[in-house]
């Protein structure tokens, strides 16, 4: 019975853990639903991009910090050069990847499970690239230049800590950035055209190899950022990318794959159910990894399309 | 700045940049917690960079002037030339020349050899400078010489290189016996013959650069000339040469230092109480036999007759028997004679297999010869039509074609049988373990994703089930099964299987009508809950990460026994048993009604169901086909290793095995069998050559390589090569097509 009771109190911070969680899913699941609404690919390096944008960050961080104790306006700087060196490093292999292991493969027609498995084999290789550059422990943490559990908010029971508030700030503006982005400019037009018909918008005079690079370069960007924001708060490792990236795609799958709003949903709903239900009394966190996919495999039984259904084009 | 120029720039940098990674790629650094990234210095900050951005810079010059390059590399003696000197270097480099018993661990490696050779004395003269100096600069006076004749057309230099080629063989091969000889004990490596291989394609392309004068070589019109010359005539050969080397010179009975060969281990085992068959085989008996079949088998192919190809197929089976018995005998005396170590006895060498495969490839020939005489008939009748010759015709095609694989199937199933006895142990390991395993595993997905094109990535699942099911009903998990179902490791296959079946039926009868991507990712996580559930599940049923304890087979059937017990020789054949039929249904199963309808739904779900394919239905029986293989080899696992836990079946190896069945080549047989055991004997062979936590970058890199240079896989099937070059050889289809903007949808 005290279980319960316990579960109940704990709603309302597992509410802000989720929120967390659910951000950098939503994050990295954006950048898997950009390439899908223009290739019709599911990008397996992508959880690749997520870890190369934390290492990068993580270089850039550390050679800021070194040895010293950062104070005042440093610390923000800091954080900011993360952000962008994150999301420079992740936004240049996301592009690196689309030039050597899409574009080639497009170029030579080649039929949709190769590139799945060219991308499985970019996965392979950056992810133990990483390894042999930095290391193959399970975890770097991020130099201590600020105090990421410092308490911020404080809404009932629920503590908000610093990370939490800078992973869920960042994600919202970004998200609300790309979402003008595609809506609303130039290039984000031609997204969409791209995906909605491609060789059409080749005659419209859409640049396609253009818009499919710059896809990539802003899935990358995002990523990135999520990467730089996850080692800040548990660190980097050359396998981190896998399981968040797998979440991010279950999360890309469960809005609806290609449909922009639907990725950053679909990730906040898993992070938040993946901790909640983990925290109920009878499933226990050990069961972790499996909630998002029975959560997945259930909303896709009743929406097959995901929960916004598919499309870039349309539904964004 | 112009386009041209533009686009050369881009190219260079591309160029350089792949030097780059090429240079942190290879090489010994590692990077620590505290580095920063140091080890990208090492690698990259130094001298040994620019040898990389060299390479990087020869290939942009090799793309930007090919027009130029083109003719000279298209000239006849070039291919041979370059795959020669390739094969020379490897063998060279990345190879073992000789990984003697006493030292398992050590690496056999040209170097290391080379080393040894200097270090020890009582060799002959020729051997250290071989091992020295004189291979490589055999390799580079080659490589040039046939250079400057094929790009100068000169004559001589061409001659140069068939004797510089020739002289490397002879020399490898006598350095290396001597080397082993003085060492002593049975030599798995393949290093020297690679070396041999790599000398005598040189010497032939000195020969084709001297004798040629064709502009633009033609290799395949050349090995079709040689082979329809006398068909099986270049088998023959084939085995006239390994028959001589395994009679003359590899070991036959080798425990620990011993190294007998043919000769030595007859005077070895006289008077030892070896059978009179065998002591008699030792003696004569198998000279006599190989004599026979090697005369039979050149005789007729030669003239292509029907009496002395039966003759030779006869001898040959004779010759594969009677070699068998007397290794049986050998090993069996074997302890009492090598008494100074009776652990070690049961390495016979492989000097016997060798024998067998010798015969195997004779009556192969034989096969080959046969028909031959088929196609005299044939052509007799084609020809006198009035008079005047006519071309091949096609029935005469057909029979040149089914017999060629009737004699490819003789070769493949003797190398089958025989050639992993002579594997040292930890290879066997690898074989039955990874290679053989993942094979049948890879055969089971190919159903799924390369003939139905379902995309399956939780396929490992079904494996893990197959694997607890045998666990379970012989009694080996912590929940025991009722008395009545408990049961011996083999009995539990067709458990396994209808638990597989069920488990398959189950996950495809709700998710199947979910588009391709989604039902990638459902799989996934099936794959995923199936793992965790045989983790930590309620009332602790699978035992958790502790995992099961499982006995090894045991055949006890109408008076035949025979128990698996921890070698790795009988699992190989227990395993080559179940991939024979697995192969055999499948490979039926795929002209017939299914595999049609399979295909239909993999090129247009829409058009399949219109022309009546029963959509739901077909889908879930391959679900159901790849899963109850997966059983098979979830069981075989499970009672070969004795000792599994859940950590083993991850997300990875399902996608890994994807990538298997892709890399070899969607939706064909061979396809799948080939880039499973390609995939899976790289990072062991890659042991040798890299830190080991770099293998699986190096599998990265290759799996990337082969998608970007070759997307339709090692070995294509049919229709998917058609669909990616054009229907060219069908009439009346479009051949080239236009450049897809982006992949199509819908189908794989």
């Amino acid at each position: 019975m005290s279980h319960s009771v316990d579960w109940f109190h704990q709603i309302p911070q597992n509410l802000v853990i989720g929120l967390e969680q659910g951000s950098l899913y939503s994050l990295v699941a954006l950048g898997y639903t950009l390439v899908y609404g223009v290739l019709q690919l599911i990008n397996f390096a992508h959880s690749e991009v997520f870890m190369a944008g934390s290492f990068g960050s993580y270089l850039v961080v550390n050679g800021i910090v070194g040895k010293r104790h950062l104070s005042g306006a440093m610390v923000p700087l800091t954080l900011l050069a993360g952000l962008i060196s994150g999301a420079m490093v992740g936004a240049g292999v996301a592009w690196l990847l689309e030039k050597v292991a899409y574009r080639t493969l497009r170029r030579s027609g080649a039929p949709k499970l190769a590139f799945l498995i060219s991308a499985i084999g970019a996965s392979l290789f950056l992810s133990n690239l990483a390894g042999k550059l930095f290391n193959h422990l399970s975890n770097n943490p991020f130099p201590n230049y600020f105090n990421v559990n410092f308490i911020v908010l404080r809404v009932g029971t629920a503590r908000v800590s610093l990370i939490v508030l800078i992973i869920v700030a960042t994600s919202i503006v970004m998200m609300i950035f790309l979402d003008w982005m595609v809506n609303r400019t130039k290039l984000g037009r031609g997204i969409r055209a791209v995906a909605e018909d491609a060789p059409t918008a080749a005659l419209m005079g859409i640049d396609i190899d253009k818009t499919i690079s710059r896809t990539f370069l802003i899935g990358g960007a995002l990523a990135g950022v999520a990467g730089f924001m996850f080692g800040t708060a548990f660190g980097s490792s050359y396998l981190m990318g896998f399981t968040p990236g797998v979440k991010a795609f279950a999360a890309a799958v469960l809005g609806g794959i290609g449909n922009i709003r639907g990725a950053m949903i679909g990730g906040l709903i898993l992070g938040q159910a993946e901790v909640q239900i983990a925290a109920l009394p009878f499933v226990g966190a050990k069961w972790n990894d499996v909630i998002s996919f029975v959560v997945l495999v259930l909303i896709l039984l009743i929406r097959p399309t995901g929960i916004l259904g598919e499309r870039l084009g349309r539904a964004a | 700045m112009s386009e041209r120029q533009k686009v050369l720039l881009k190219r260079l940098v591309a160029c350089l940049l792949g030097g780059v990674v090429l240079a942190i790629m290879v090489g010994p650094q590692e990077g620590t917690l505290t580095d920063l990234g140091v080890s990208f210095h090492q690698a990259v900050v130094g001298p040994r960079v620019f040898l990389f951005l060299g390479i990087g810079l020869i290939i942009f010059l090799l793309i930007t002037y090919w027009p130029l390059v083109k003719p000279f590399i298209r000239r006849p003696g070039v291919l041979p030339l370059g795959s020669g000197t390739l094969v020379v270097v490897g063998a060279q480099t990345i190879m073992n020349w000789y990984d003697p018993l006493i030292n398992a661990k050590g690496s056999g490696k040209f170097n290391a050899v080379r080393s040894a050779v200097d270090a020890s004395s009582g060799l002959a003269t020729t051997t250290p400078w071989f091992f020295d100096w004189l291979a490589w600069t055999l390799v580079a006076v080659g490589l040039i010489a046939c250079g400057t004749a094929v790009i100068m057309r000169i004559r001589a230099l061409g001659y140069l290189t068939t004797v510089v080629g020739v002289a490397g063989a002879v020399l490898a091969y006598w350095a290396h016996s001597d080397v082993v000889s003085a060492g002593g004990g049975p030599d798995h490596s393949l290093g020297v013959y690679a070396d041999i291989i790599g000398f005598l394609v040189l010497a032939a392309a000195g020969l084709i650069a001297a004798r040629s004068k064709a502009e633009v070589a033609d290799p395949k019109g050349a090995l079709q000339r040689i082979a329809d010359y006398r068909p099986g005539l270049p088998l023959a050969t084939i085995g006239l040469i390994f028959g001589l080397l395994a009679f003359t010179s590899d070991c036959w009975f080798g425990p620990t230092t011993l190294n007998d060969n043919f000769a030595q281990s007859h005077s070895d085992f006289a008077g030892q109480g070896l059978s009179q068959l065998a002591s008699q085989y030792l003696s004569w008996l198998g000279w006599a036999l190989f004599a026979v079949a090697a005369l039979l088998a050149l005789a007729a192919t030669w003239r292509a007759d029907r009496i002395l190809a039966w003759l030779c197929i006869a001898v040959s089976i004779a010759g594969v028997v009677i070699t068998f018995i007397t290794i049986h005998s050998m090993t069996n005396v074997g302890a009492q004679v090598a008494v100074q170590n009776g652990g070690n006895w049961k390495n016979l060498g492989v000097g016997g297999y060798m024998a067998c495969l010798v015969f195997a490839v004779f009556a192969a020939a034989a096969v080959n010869a046969l028909s031959t005489a088929k196609v005299a008939r044939a052509g007799d009748r084609a020809t006198n039509v009035g008079g005047v010759t006519l071309p091949v015709t096609k029935a005469v095609n057909q029979i040149r074609t089914s017999s060629n694989a009737k004699a490819l199937f003789i070769v493949v199933g003797a190398i089958a049988l025989f050639y992993p006895p002579m594997l040292p142990v930890t290879w066997q390991n690898v074989l039955v373990v990874q290679i053989g395993v993942y094979v049948l595993l890879a055969v089971g997905l190919n159903v799924v994703v390369g003939w139905a094109g379902l995309l399956d990535l939780g396929y490992i699942a079904f494996y893990e089930i197959g694997a607890y099911t045998t666990a379970y009903l012989v009694g080996a998990l912590p929940r025991k099964p009722p008395h009545w179902l408990h049961m011996t490791p083999l009995l539990t296959i067709p458990f396994a299987i209808l638990a597989c079946l069920i488990a398959g039926v189950l996950l495809g009868a709700p998710t199947l009508r979910l588009r391709g991507d989604y039902l990638a990712i459902v799989t996934l996580g099936f794959g995923e809950i199936i793992q965790i559930v045989a983790l930590n599940n309620p009332g602790n049923f699978t035992g958790g990460a502790q995992g099961p304890v499982i006995n090894h087979p045991r055949i006890h059937l109408f008076g035949i026994h025979v128990t698996w017990g921890s070698d790795n020789l009988p699992y190989w054949y227990l395993l080559l048993v179940m991939l024979v039929v697995v192969i055999v249904l499948f490979y039926r199963l795929e002209g017939s009604r299914l595999g049609r309808a399979w295909s239909a739904i993999r090129e247009d779900e829409v058009a399949a169901q219109a022309s009546g394919v029963n959509t739901a239905r077909v889908k879930l029986l391959a679900f159901a086909i790849g899963a109850s293989t997966s059983a098979l080899a979830g069981t075989f696992f499970a009672t070969q290793v004795g000792y599994f836990d859940p950590s083993l079946f991850t997300l990875q190896a399902s996608i890994l095995i994807v990538a298997y069945v892709v890399f070899g080549g969607m939706g064909s047989l061979q396809g799948a069998m080939a880039g499973a055991a390609v995939l899976t004997w790289v990072p062991q062979f890659l042991k040798d050559q890299v830190p080991s936590e770099d293998r699986q970058m190096w599998v990265g890199a290759l799996v990337l390589a082969m998608m970007i240079f070759r997307p339709a896989g090692l070995l294509p099937a049919k229709r998917r090569k058609a669909e990616l070059e054009g229907f060219e050889g069908l009439e009346g289809a479009d051949s080239a097509e236009t450049v897809n903007v982006v992949p199509r949808g819908g189908a794989l």
